[in-house]
């Protein structure tokens, strides 16, 4: 049998560890909003009172064949699969940026549908293979 | 049990286990090296850049790993007050700490050529800053607190604190939007790197794990020394 | 070839800075920790030497870690 003073350490312990567990989940919940690095192109449209003059990022994919890249500007639309958001760039874009690859672009709203950003971020996925696997996975899909 | 946990058996097994990681250390640095940085493919995405991977990976892992069991030891030590584990937490310490730095510079690192930038206050990058915070809070209590037994206590209130962190930081790529991506290695199903990557990563991890239980045991013994020192007299 | 090994296709700085960078730290921890654990040990060899002959043996004979780390440091110097 273990001693009473280690159980009764034990004890405390756990309702110690408990209520910081809740506490930091109350924490978290409330800080949810702004804990999100980017906001979707759903988060936006949803939302009802968008301060334009702030800077905030918006993130997703960058829509298929929506890319154009005129002299200095480069538009395309970043999409969530749901709902889509056109997108203004000028300067230099990272070497990952590209057509169906995950982007944050940090700017500001010129309206719910139209989006300035002055930096480009790419996010790449969690899947790392060879170049020729990859150029195999291709051509099964063709 | 005791007997095992006695310390000059522990010191005996500690001097032989030292000598047999120099032994073999060096050879298994190159062949992970030359896997890690030659024989692995480059990534279709991200080119040779991918392979700042093998040090980031392995080194968070380190970073998480060494914190959740000093927390766990010293949860144990806040129960049963044994010394001897408040002695392990705190050999275990500057490896985490140092790893954990490292998974930060080598991340960054890696962030500005494939991201674009260096730094992200995105929920994950964050999260392991504030691991390194209790890293160094931890670690700072035995240099500002005189008095052992209060370090230890104290010391032992922050990793249990600290504690909460780690699942935070292991699924804060799943619970909120980040610019890192998640995790391509899960406890359950595949992984989602392909096995050629795979295997240099794991290879590298166990090398740097080898060079943990080295620097660990090293440490161990300083404060075994430095236990008995103290109590020469009553030797 | 080696051109295209130091270049890693052009992420050569990032590669290499971040591998030197790793193991630069790491050889830096090994290194203190084993200063630390020779100093303790020379502490602890020279203060087990300075006590009186009784004494001495005494503190061999109760702890092998005491005769260990002497038998050790002696062989060292």
């Amino acid at each position: 049998m273990l001693p009473k003073k280690v159980k009764k350490r034990a004890s405390l312990l756990a309702i110690t560890l408990l209520a910081s567990v809740i506490g930091i989940f109350f924490i978290l919940q409330s800080l949810n909003k702004n804990i999100l690095y980017f906001k979707s192109p759903t988060d936006i449209k949803n939302n009802q009172n968008i301060n334009f003059d702030k800077k905030i990022r918006v993130g997703g994919m960058v829509k298929k064949n929506s890319l154009i890249i005129k002299e200095e500007e480069i538009k395309f639309i970043i999409t969530d699969f749901n709902n889509e958001l056109n997108i203004s760039f000028s300067g230099t874009v990272p070497n990952l940026f590209s057509e169906e690859k995950g982007v944050v672009a940090e700017g500001k709203l010129q309206d719910k549908t139209f989006f300035i950003a002055d930096r480009i971020l790419a996010k790449h996925d969690e899947n790392y293979m060879p170049p020729e696997l990859k150029d195999m996975m291709k051509n099964n899909a063709k | 049990m005791f007997k095992l946990l006695n310390l000059s058996n522990l010191f005996f097994w500690i001097e032989k286990l030292i000598k047999f990681i120099n032994s073999i250390f060096f050879i298994l640095l190159l062949v992970a090296l030359s896997f890690a940085l030659i024989f692995s493919p480059p990534d279709y995405l991200q080119g040779d850049s991918v392979r700042i991977m093998y040090v980031h990976v392995p080194s968070a892992w380190i970073g998480l790993a060494s914190f959740s069991s000093i927390a766990i030891l010293s949860l144990a030590h806040f129960i049963f007050k044994i010394k001897n584990i408040k002695l392990i937490t705190k050999s275990i310490a500057p490896i985490g700490l140092m790893f954990t730095c490292l998974a930060l510079v080598t991340g960054s690192i890696w962030g500005q050529p494939t991201w674009g930038t260096w730094w992200a206050w995105d929920a994950r990058i964050t999260s392991m800053l504030i691991l390194a915070l209790f890293y160094i809070g931890f670690i700072t209590t035995y240099k500002l607190i005189n008095d052992e037994n209060k370090a230890d206590k104290i010391s032992s209130i922050i990793a249990i604190i600290g504690l909460i962190n780690i699942p935070i930081i292991k699924y804060s790529v799943d619970w909120w939007n980040t610019l890192h991506q998640p995790a391509s290695i899960k406890l359950t199903g595949e992984s989602s790197i392909h096995p050629s990557m795979l295997m240099p990563l794991l290879l590298m991890f166990f090398v740097l794990i080898l060079y943990c239980a080295l620097i660990f045991l090293m440490k161990y013994k300083t404060e075994i020394i430095r236990i008995k020192k103290k109590n020469l007299k009553r030797l | 070839m080696i051109q295209n090994f130091l270049s890693m296709s052009g992420y050569g700085l990032f590669v290499w800075g971040s591998f030197a960078i790793t193991f630069f730290a790491c050889g830096l921890l090994y290194y203190k920790t084993l200063k630390t654990l020779k100093k303790y040990e020379r502490e602890f060899a020279r203060e087990i030497n300075e006590l009186s002959f009784e004494r001495k043996k005494a503190v061999i004979e109760n702890s092998k870690i005491a005769s260990q780390v002497l038998s050790s440091f002696s062989k060292t110097i």
